[in-house]
């Protein structure tokens, strides 16, 4: 049960205790059929444990190569087109710095999810679906 | 000799130590799952309205969960997999406006969302009065269809924090967003359920 927070008042958190009960109720009232298909389900997900991790070998350096790639355009904006320095505003420098730390790499690893999501649609897909 | 029967020792017994570990962990898993599943098939009910599409989605993020994380820590796992079915639920949103445009094309519609019967859905209990029943069951009727007429990231956050109970954080997880826009987008769900549903559903 959520405790209520500064953005959430009394009268919301009765509604929304009130919603879970309601859903719990329909939770626990599932049909025998829909059970056993949920347990069916369950197994066959278990069973992907005995099985070799089909991890893209591209996908595990997907983050390294575009850190690789952000200094590769950092280098190229600051030299110029033909080789020559070129002053770089501080802002410039700023958002290079954000460009190369934590919150990219994090979004470098959002970009690895969805790759291996759309991997695994394919491999469910073909194998189970 | 010897050395040779000394490996073989050692190999033996780090492949059982390795059967050992993998029986723990699908022992856990095993758990975990059947601890959420339920609870996991109604929210991907009421997100595509169709009790086949939604055990097929809530299928399908078991068995991602289990080929991918299953070796992560247990206390993320109710995140990942959230996060998981929530994808496929999007994911199966986008298919079927692709498919109703299809059909639209050669002339046949999918069918209506006043055809999905909650009451039908969801049969009987034991030992309730069915005056109780009844109304739980209109009342549920009316919360689900509020729920899903919600924008997709406040469908997300509501059920997610008010039907699986995750935190904060973890529902910022499940849905790849900030911890600031989960609060955002439950606040305004909050609102608008109770301003749809009206002050005599509590």
């Amino acid at each position: 049960m959520n405790e209520p927070t500064d953005k959430t008042t009394k009268s919301e958190q009765q509604f929304a205790d009130k919603a879970r009960e309601l859903f719990d109720d329909s939770v626990e009232r599932l049909d025998a059929a829909t059970l056993s298909r949920l347990n069916r389900g369950r197994h066959v997900a278990l069973e992907e444990l005995h099985r070799s991790r089909p991890t893209a070998v591209w996908l595990r350096w997907l983050p390294a190569t575009g850190v690789a790639a952000a200094a590769v355009v950092t280098v190229m904006v600051m030299r110029g087109p033909n080789g020559i320095d070129i002053p770089v505003e501080q802002e410039a420098a700023a958002d290079f710095e954000i460009l190369l730390e934590g919150e990219s790499l994090e979004m470098l690893e959002e970009l690895e999810f969805y790759s291996w999501l759309e991997a695994a649609d394919l491999e469910v897909n073909g194998n189970v679906g | 000799m010897n050395a040779c029967a000394g490996a073989f020792a050692v190999s033996c017994t780090r492949e059982s130590s390795m059967g050992a570990e993998t029986l723990q962990r699908e022992r856990q898993l095993n758990q975990f799952l059947a601890d959420v599943e339920r609870r996991a098939l109604r929210i991907a009910e009421i997100g595509v309205r169709d009790r086949d599409e939604a055990l097929d989605l809530v299928q399908d993020a078991m068995i991602k969960l289990a080929r991918n994380y299953s070796d992560r820590p247990h206390d993320e796992w109710t995140p990942l997999f959230y996060r998981i079915l929530q994808n496929g639920v999007r994911d199966w949103h986008r298919r079927q406006k692709v498919r109703n445009r299809v059909m639209v094309w050669f002339g046949r519609a999918t069918p209506g969302e006043d055809e999905y019967d909650v009451v039908q859905q969801a049969p009987d209990p034991a030992g309730r009065t069915p005056d109780e029943l009844l109304a739980n069951t209109e009342a549920m009727q009316r919360l689900e269809g509020a729920v899903h007429a919600l924008p997709g990231r406040q469908r997300e956050a509501f059920m997610l924090r008010t039907f699986e109970g995750l935190d904060v954080a973890g529902t910022a997880v499940a849905m790849g967003c900030s911890e600031g826009s989960v609060k955002t987008h439950y606040s305004r769900a909050i609102h608008t359920l109770r301003e749809k549903l009206g002050d005599h559903w509590q």
